[in-house]
C-alpha cells in the first residue's frame, strides 16, 4: 500500500513527510523533482501522474501551490492512490477552511497535518476520510477552537471514539441536536463542450452535483424527488444514498451526514441548446488579422440573467500588436502568452456585447492556419439548464425541516472553436 | 495559535533549551516542547539526540501529548532500537488501557516501529487487541499484523495471526472485515505459501461487508473478490448483482475496482442478456471517470483502453466523450486519441476526421504528429474510410507546416502499403514536397515511395539522384531506403538507374562503416550480378498487406490486464509479474543485504561477477553467425546468402524499426575485440611474473547502507594487502535516483597514518542501480599519530559531489606487515633479549579451526607473518618462533605453543612498541581461525 507521502511547494521544498511504513529518504522528491522541470522543459506540460523508478512508483497530483506525492514500494491501485491524495486535500481545504492551501497554513497546522495522516490512513491503507469522523477524532484548528483551548485547557483531540463512528452509518454520529432543523441542497450544473465555429454543437454533456448542507436533529430518514428523475441515467451517490430505492423507484433515499457534503453527482447528455452564443470570427491575411467576437443571449424561459461572463482569446505566439475595441466590459491582453481576456460581465438586454478590431503579425512570421479555440466562463443562476428540481423532501422525523434549494449553471469546459 | 512559531527556534541552544522544556513538569510546556522537536524533524533537522526526554512524556494521560510522543517515536525509534525498547513498557501498558483510541494507538505505534527487538515484546497485547471488543481497536490490531509480518514474517506465522485474520474475515464489523482482507492481501503477495484464500463460505462474508464499509474498505474487499473463480454462472451473477451497485459510487476507485470485478465474472457468465445488460451499465460511470481531475482521467483512459480492446460494445456509443478539449493536458490528450481510433467505425469516421484534423492545426507538436498518425492508422482500419482519410491528409499537405507534411508522408506510406495501386493519384502532391523533408522517417517513407512507384512518376531517377547527392551524410534509415529504392529503380527501369546503381552500391558496400547498410548492398550486388529476373522476382515481390495493431495487445496479455484492470500493470499495459518481480525482487534484495552481514557467507557480489561474465560469453556466442558472413565477404558474389534473408529484409523496408535491432548487433563484436587483448595478456603474462599474478579474492564486507530503502548508497569493502602495496577495494552501489560524480575518499586522522594514495577516485560517474568496484592504493607515509590510540575501525568518508557518507571498515592489522619480515635465529634471539621484559606479553587463542600448526603456520607466512624455527617439546605441544615487521620497521617477535591436547595456542609475544600488540593479538587470532 501507499508508503509515504511528501507535500512539496510548487518550487520543490518539502513541506511534510509522512511514512506510513519505513523510511524512505527524502531524496526520492529529488527525483520527481528532476521529472516535474523535465516535463515542463520539454513539452510546457505537466508531469504525467503516475513515474516509475528504479525502486518505487510514485503518483502525484498537483494543486495550486502544492504537490501531493505518494510513494508506493508495491502493486496498489493508482487509482485509490489519487482519490486519497484527493481527498487528503480536500481534508485540509475544509480543515483549514480555505480554497486553496499553501506554505504558511502547512506551516501553521503541521501538528493537525499529521494527526490527519495518521487518522486517515494506517501501514498505508486508507481508513477513513469521512470529515464528520475526523472532526470528532481531531478537532479543527479555528478561533472559537482556539479559544476554547485558549480558556480550557482542553486538546484539539477527542478522549473518546465517536459514536456509531464503526457502524453501518459511518457517516453520521447519534445524539446530534440543533434548536432549529433545516436543510439546503445546491443544484450546481457545469456545461461541459465543444462548439465549431458555425455554432454547432461538437459535443456536449452537463456534469451536475448537490451539495447538501444538513442541520438536522437526530437520525432523520429523508425522500428526496425530483420534477423528472429519468434524465438522470448516470450519477453517482453519497455512500448514504440508498441504491436500490434509486433503482426502483427513482427517488433519493437517505440518512445525511451532518453538515456540508455532496449529495450525488449526475451526467446528462443530449443537451442541444444553450442560452448563450459565441460567434467569433478571427481570420489572417496580409501580416495581420480581423477579429470579430459577439457575444449574446437567447430567449430563454423564464428568462434570466447571465452573469460574470469572461471570454478568454488566446491568439498565436506570432501575433505582435492588437487593436481591439469592446462595447460592453473591458479587456486586457497578456503580452507574454498573447492571451486576451475579455470580462463582458452581465450580458445587457439591450445590446450585444462585441469585441473587435485588427491584431498584427510579426513581419516574417507565417501567417496562422487558424486561431486557437476560445474559451467562456458564465453562470447563471436559479436555473438549471437541464431542468432538473427537487420536487419533494419527505422527512420521517417529528419535526418539519426547513427546506431550501438554490441552483445554478455555469461554463465548465465551454469551448468555442474558430 | 498557528503552529509556525514552532519553527523559529534556530538559536544554538535551541537542544539544551528543548531537553530543558521537555523535563518540564507542566503538560502544557511538554506539549509545546514535543511540537517543537517535531517541527524541528519536519524540516529534517536531527533531532534523534532527544529521544531518551521525549519518551519519557509518554507517561502520560494527556491524549494529544501521547499522540504528538508516539508520533516522534515512530519516526525515530529506527535509528535508535536500542532505546525503542525503553518505550515497550508504556506500549503494554497502553495497550490494555480502559480507553479504547489509547488501546488502538498503541497497537498501531507498536507496528509502526520497524524494530525487530520490539516485536517480540508485541505479540502478547495484539493478540489481545485482535480480540477486543472495539471495532476501532481490531482493525487497528489486524493491520498492525501486517505491518509485523513485514518486519518479521517467522513471528507471525509462528504466532497464529494469520488463522485469527481469516477468521475476523467473518466480523460483525464491515470495517474490521475490511481492514483484515487488507492485510491478508498484502500479505498474500509477499508469503510464499496462499495464505489468503477466496472460498464460498467467505465470499458471502465479504459481500455482505462490502454494501456496508468505508468507499476505501470496498476498494479492499472488491480487489479481492478478483482473486475467486467463480464455480458457476449463476454464483457469478449473483456476485455481479451485488457490485453492480458500486458503480454508483462517487469515489472513482470504488468504480474503477467494481468494473474490475464485473469484467472478470463477466467471462462465467453464460447468459448473453446479463453479459450485455452489464456492458450497459458499466459506460456510464466509465464516462464520468472523464469528467473528473486530469491526474484520474488519465488512469480511467488506460484502463478503458483495455475495456475496449476487450469488450468494443461497452463504449461504442461514447465516441463524444473522448474528443479532446484544448485545454486538456497533453497525456490525457495522446490516451483520448488513441481510443478514439479503437471506437473509429464506418459510421462514425466522418465525425472522427473532423476531430483529427482540427488537432492537427494545434500547437503542441507531439499531439499534431500523432493526430496526423491516426489518420492514417483509421484509413489502415477501415476500408471504406481510407478515401476520405487520404484526402484530409492531403488538405493537411497543403498547409505546408513542416512537421504536418511530414508525419503525413509517414503515414500515406502506410496507406499504399495497405491499399496498393489504389492512390498513386497522390504521389505528384508528394512530390512537391521533398525540399521540406527533414527528419529520416519522412524522408525514408517518401523514397520508399518513389521506389515503390517508380515506373509512374517519370522523374523517380532524378528525384532519387537529388537525394543521393546527399547519400553520406544522411541517417542510415534514409540510406538503407536509398539503397533498395533505387535497385527497385534499376529493376523496373534499367536504363535510367544503371549509374545510379553503381553508385549507391559503391557507396553502401565500400564508403559506409554500417554493417547493414554493406550487407545488404553486397547482397543487392551479388543477385544483380548473378540472376537480374531472379533479383527481379525477390526485390520486386508482392508484399503482404499490412493492418493497423498498433494500439492492440496480444490476447493473452490482454486477458491478463483485464483481470488487472484499475493495477499499475493496467497503466503501463505491462504483464503483473513485471511489476510484482520488481518489487518482490526489491524486498528480497534488501532482506538479502541485511543478512549478508551476519552470515557473512558468499557476498553477492562474487555472483554478479559471474553474471558479467556470463552475460559477455553469450554475445560472443551468439555472434558468431555475424562472423561468418563477415568471411563470405571477401569470397565474392558466387556464394549468395539464403534467399529467405533476402525477402525478409526487403518486406521491412515499411518499417524500418528493424535497422536499430541490426545495428545494435554491430555492437558486439567491438566489444569481442575489447576483450581479446585482455585474453592475451592473461595467458602470455602469467609466466613472466612468477608467483602469483591475480590478487587473492577480497572478501567484501557491508559497511554502508544497511537499510537500502533509507539510503542512497551500499558500500562494501575491505583492507588488502598484494604485492606489498595496500589497498581498499571498495564496491559502490548507487541505489538513490540520482547519477553520483566525482567520488573522493578522505581517511580520518588514524594511528598508522593510512591515507588513500589519491583522494579522487578513479571511477566516473555512477548511475542509479549501478555498481562498480574501486581499488584505493594506500600510502602509510602519512602523518601517523601516536598520541592516538589504535584503534583497528578505520572511519573513511566517501563524498560524491555533494553528499557525504560515513562508515567504518575493520582495518587487518595483518596488511601493515611487510614482506621482509624474517630473521634468521641470530638477530632473533639478539632481538628478543634487547627487548625488556616488560613489554612481554601472553595470551591464549583457542583454535577453532583444524588444529594443525603446519597449516596454520603457513597461512601466516601468507599474511608475512613468518617461521623462524620449530621444535617440538614432549607429546603435546610443539613451539613455533616467528617474527614480522611492520611498514613502520616495528619488528613483532613471536612464540607460538601449540598445545594438541587443550586445542589452544599460546602466544607469547615482544616488540619495541606494546601499544599496537593489543591489535595484533586481535588480528593474529582472527588469521588462526580464519586461515586463508
Amino acid at each position: 500500500m501507499l508508503s509515504s507521502l511528501f507535500i512539496l511547494t510548487e518550487t520543490g521544498d518539502i513541506l511534510i513527510e509522512k511514512h506510513w511504513r519505513g523510511l524512505i529518504n527524502r531524496s526520492i522528491c529529488d527525483y520527481f523533482w528532476d521529472q516535474v522541470l523535465a516535463s515542463k522543459k520539454e513539452n510546457g506540460s505537466v508531469v504525467p501522474p503516475v513515474i516509475s523508478t528504479p525502486k518505487y512508483y510514485l503518483i502525484n497530483i498537483q494543486r495550486p501551490n502544492i504537490y501531493l506525492l505518494g510513494v508506493l514500494q508495491t502493486e496498489v491501485p493508482p487509482l485509490l492512490v489519487i482519490d486519497f491524495l484527493q481527498r487528503i486535500y480536500e481534508t485540509f481545504l475544509e480543515y483549514f477552511s480555505t480554497t486553496a492551501i499553501n506554505e504558511n497554513i502547512i506551516r501553521d497546522n503541521f501538528v493537525h497535518i499529521y494527526q490527519l495522516l495518521d487518522e486517515m490512513a494506517d501501514n498505508g491503507f486508507p481508513f477513513t476520510t469521512e470529515l464528520n469522523f475526523l472532526k470528532e477524532m481531531i478537532r479543527p484548528p479555528g478561533v472559537i477552537n482556539n479559544v476554547i483551548q485558549g480558556v480550557t485547557g482542553s486538546s484539539n483531540i477527542t478522549d473518546l471514539l465517536p459514536n456509531g463512528s464503526l457502524g453501518a452509518i459511518q457517516w453520521r454520529k447519534t445524539g446530534i441536536r440543533y434548536a432549529s432543523n433545516e436543510i439546503f441542497f445546491d443544484i450546481t450544473e457545469d456545461i461541459d463542450c465543444i462548439i465549431d465555429n458555425n455554432g454547432g454543437i461538437v459535443s456536449c454533456e452537463v456534469n451536475g452535483e448537490i451539495l447538501s448542507n444538513s442541520k438536522l436533529s437526530g437520525m432523520p430518514d429523508l425522500t428526496l424527488t425530483f420534477n423528472n428523475p429519468r434524465m438522470l441515467d448516470d450519477v453517482s451517490f453519497h455512500p448514504c444514498v440508498r441504491y436500490s430505492k434509486w433503482e426502483n423507484e427513482r427517488v433519493l433515499s437517505f440518512i445525511p451526514p451532518d453538515g456540508n457534503f455532496k449529495l450525488l453527482n449526475y451526467r446528462i447528455k443530449g443537451i442541444n441548446q444553450f442560452p448563450i452564443y459565441i460567434k467569433p470570427q478571427i481570420s489572417f491575411g496580409d501580416g495581420g488579422g480581423r477579429v470579430n467576437v459577439i457575444v449574446g443571449q437567447k430567449p430563454m424561459n423564464p428568462s434570466k440573467l447571465i452573469e460574470n461572463v469572461i471570454i478568454t482569446i488566446p491568439f498565436p505566439k506570432s501575433v505582435n500588436n492588437t487593436n481591439l475595441q469592446v462595447n460592453v466590459g473591458t479587456y486586457s491582453i497578456d503580452e507574454a502568452t498573447k492571451v486576451c481576456r475579455w470580462n463582458v460581465g452581465k450580458i445587457p438586454k439591450e445590446k450585444t456585447p462585441m469585441l473587435s478590431g485588427f491584431v498584427n503579425l510579426t513581419p516574417g512570421q507565417p501567417l496562422p492556419e487558424s486561431n486557437p479555440p476560445i474559451t467562456a466562463q458564465f453562470k447563471i443562476v436559479m436555473f438549471t439548464i437541464s431542468g432538473l428540481a427537487v420536487d419533494s423532501l419527505a422527512c420521517n422525523e417529528k419535526y418539519k425541516p426547513y427546506k431550501g434549494v438554490r441552483s445554478m449553471t455555469r461554463a465548465g469546459k465551454f469551448q468555442v472553436r474558430v | 495559535m498557528s503552529d509556525s512559531k514552532y519553527f523559529q527556534t534556530t538559536k544554538k541552544g535551541e537542544i539544551h533549551e528543548l531537553k530543558e522544556e521537555l523535563l518540564s513538569q507542566r503538560e502544557d510546556k511538554k506539549k509545546e516542547a514535543v511540537k517543537k522537536v517535531i517541527a524541528a524533524m519536519t524540516v529534517g533537522k536531527d533531532v534523534s539526540m532527544l529521544f531518551t526526554h521525549v519518551l519519557n512524556c509518554m507517561q502520560t494521560h494527556n491524549l494529544e501529548l501521547k499522540k504528538l510522543v508516539y508520533l516522534y517515536v515512530m519516526n525515530y525509534a529506527k535509528n535508535h532500537p536500542d532505546r525503542a525498547i525503553l518505550a515497550v513498557n508504556t506500549f503494554q501498558k497502553d495497550a490494555s488501557d480502559p480507553n479504547p483510541l489509547i488501546r488502538a494507538l498503541a497497537v498501531r505505534t507498536m507496528g509502526c516501529i520497524r524494530v525487530d527487538n520490539i516485536t517480540e515484546h508485541l505479540c502478547e497485547p495484539l493478540r489481545f487487541c485482535l480480540k477486543d471488543q472495539d471495532p476501532y481497536v481490531r482493525k487497528t490490531a489486524a493491520v498492525c499484523v501486517a505491518k509485523l509480518y513485514d518486519v518479521n514474517p517467522e513471528l507471525v506465522e509462528s504466532q497464529g495471526f494469520l488463522a485469527i485474520l481469516n477468521d475476523m474475515l467473518g466480523d460483525s464489523n464491515p470495517m474490521v472485515v475490511a481492514n483484515a482482507v487488507a492485510a491478508l492481501t498484502e500479505i498474500d503477495e509477499v508469503s510464499k505459501h496462499e495464505i489468503f484464500r477466496i472460498n464460498q463460505n467467505n465470499l458471502n462474508k465479504l459481500l455482505a461487508a462490502l454494501q456496508a464499509t468505508t468507499e476505501w474498505g470496498q476498494i479492499f474487499i472488491l480487489n479481492a473478490l478478483c482473486k475467486y473463480n467463480p464455480e458457476s454462472s449463476q454464483e457469478a451473477e449473483s456476485v455481479c448483482e451485488r457490485v453492480t451497485p458500486r458503480l454508483q459510487h462517487a469515489n472513482s476507485a470504488v468504480v474503477l475496482s467494481s468494473i474490475k470485478v464485473l469484467m472478470k465474472y463477466m467471462n462465467s457468465i453464460h447468459n448473453n442478456d446479463v453479459v450485455r445488460a452489464l456492458c450497459k451499465k458499466m459506460a456510464p460511470p466509465l464516462v464520468t471517470l472523464l469528467s473528473k481531475e486530469p491526474e484520474i482521467q488519465f488512469l480511467g483512459l488506460r484502463n478503458i483502453n483495455l475495456i475496449v480492446q476487450k469488450r468494443p460494445e461497452v463504449l461504442q456509443y461514447e465516441m463524444k466523450v473522448f474528443f479532446c478539449k484544448y485545454n486538456d493536458p497533453i497525456y490525457v490528450k495522446m490516451e483520448k486519441l488513441e481510443i478514439m481510433i479503437m471506437l473509429a467505425n464506418e459510421k462514425n469516421i466522418e465525425e472522427v476526421l473532423l476531430e483529427f484534423k482540427e488537432y492537427a492545426t494545434e500547437v503542441d507538436v507531439e499531439f499534431v504528429r500523432k493526430a496526423v498518425r491516426a489518420i492514417g492508422r483509421c484509413a489502415i482500419k477501415i476500408d471504406r474510410a481510407s478515401e476520405k482519410c487520404i484526402q484530409v491528409l492531403l488538405d493537411l499537405i497543403t498547409t505546408k507546416v513542416n512537421y504536418v507534411v511530414q508525419e503525413a508522408i509517414i503515414v500515406i506510406k502506410d496507406i499504399f502499403r495497405k491499399y496498393p495501386n489504389k492512390y498513386e493519384g497522390v504521389i505528384a502532391t508528394l512530390c512537391a514536397n521533398l525540399e521540406s523533408l527533414d527528419e529520416p522517417e519522412a524522408k525514408a517513407s517518401m523514397i520508399w515511395i518513389i521506389g515503390e512507384y517508380a515506373e509512374r512518376i517519370d522523374n523517380a531517377h532524378e528525384l532519387l539522384n537529388s537525394f543521393l547527392e546527399g547519400f553520406k551524410d544522411e541517417n542510415s534509415q534514409v540510406q538503407l531506403q536509398l539503397l533498395t529504392s533505387i535497385v527497385k529503380l534499376f529493376l523496373k527501369r534499367p536504363k535510367d538507374a544503371q549509374q545510379m546503381v553503381q553508385t549507391v552500391l559503391n557507396l553502401s558496400t565500400q564508403e559506409s562503416d554500417n554493417p547493414d547498410l554493406r550487407d545488404r548492398g553486397f547482397v543487392y550486388w551479388r543477385l544483380l550480378a548473378t540472376n537480374f529476373e531472379a533479383a527481379k522476382a525477390i526485390v520486386l515481390s508482392e508484399k503482404p498487406l499490412i493492418t493497423d495493431s498498433t494500439s492492440h495487445l496480444e490476447d493473452s496479455l490482454l486477458n491478463e490486464l483485464i483481470n488487472n484492470i484499475s493495477t499499475l500493470a493496467s497503466v503501463y499495459h505491462k504483464p503483473p509479474e513485471t511489476f510484482v518481480t520488481k518489487l518482490k525482487g526489491l524486498k528480497r534484495g534488501g532482506l538479502r543485504g541485511v543478512r549478508d552481514e551476519d552470515e557473512d557467507e558468499e557476498p553477492e557480489y562474487v555472483d554478479d561477477d559471474n553474471n558479467n561474465i556470463s552475460n559477455t560469453m553469450s554475445p560472443q556466442n551468439s555472434q558468431q553467425g555475424y562472423g561468418q558472413q563477415q568471411q563470405q565477404q571477401p569470397q565474392g558474389p558466387q556464394k549468395t546468402g539464403s534467399l529467405i534473408d533476402l525477402d525478409l529484409s526487403d518486406l521491412n523496408f515499411g518499417s524500418p524499426v528493424n535497422n536499430n535491432q541490426m545495428t545494435g548487433g554491430y555492437g558486439q563484436p567491438q566489444q569481442q575485440q575489447q576483450q581479446s587483448p585482455n585474453d592475451l595478456s592473461f595467458l602470455g603474462g602469467g609466466g613472466g611474473r612468477g608467483g602469483p599474478s591475480t590478487p587473492p579474492k577480497v572478501n567484501k564486507v557491508l559497511v554502508y547502507g544497511k537499510e537500502p530503502n533509507h539510503q542512497n548508497i551500499v558500500i562494501s569493502g575491505a583492507f588488502t594487502r598484494f604485492n606489498g602495496r595496500i589497498s581498499l577495494e571498495l564496491n559502490l552501489l548507487n541505489t538513490s535516483q540520482i547519477s553520483m560524480q566525482k567520488f573522493k575518499i578522505q581517511f580520518y586522522q588514524n594511528y598508522f597514518g593510512i591515507t588513500p594514495a589519491d583522494p579522487i577516485l578513479s571511477c566516473g560517474s555512477l548511475e542509479p542501480n549501478q555498481q562498480t568496484d574501486i581499488s584505493i592504493p594506500i600510502n602509510t607515509t602519512g602523518a601517523s599519530s601516536p598520541q592516538m590510540n589504535p584503534v583497528i575501525d578505520m572511519c573513511i568518508m566517501v563524498l560524491p559531489s555533494q553528499e557525504r557518507f560515513y562508515f567504518k571498515i575493520t582495518f587487518p592489522f595483518n596488511c601493515l606487515l611487510t614482506e621482509n619480515g624474517p630473521l634468521d635465529k641470530e638477530s632473533y634471539l639478539s632481538m628478543w633479549k634487547s627487548i625488556p621484559e616488560l613489554n612481554e606479553r601472553s595470551r591464549d587463542i583457542p583454535v577453532r579451526v583444524q588444529f594443525n600448526p603446519d597449516s596454520i603456520l603457513k597461512s601466516l607466512a601468507s599474511k608475512n607473518i613468518f617461521e623462524i624455527v620449530r621444535k617440538r617439546v614432549g607429546n603435546q605441544e610443539e613451539i613455533s618462533f616467528l617474527s614480522c615487521k611492520t611498514e613502520n620497521s616495528i619488528y613483532i617477535l613471536l612464540e607460538l605453543t601449540f598445545n594438541y591436547q587443550t586445542n589452544i595456542c599460546r602466544c607469547v609475544s615482544k616488540t619495541t612498541s606494546p601499544d599496537i600488540m593489543a591489535l595484533f593479538e586481535h588480528t593474529l587470532e582472527f588469521l588462526i581461525n580464519n586461515p586463508y
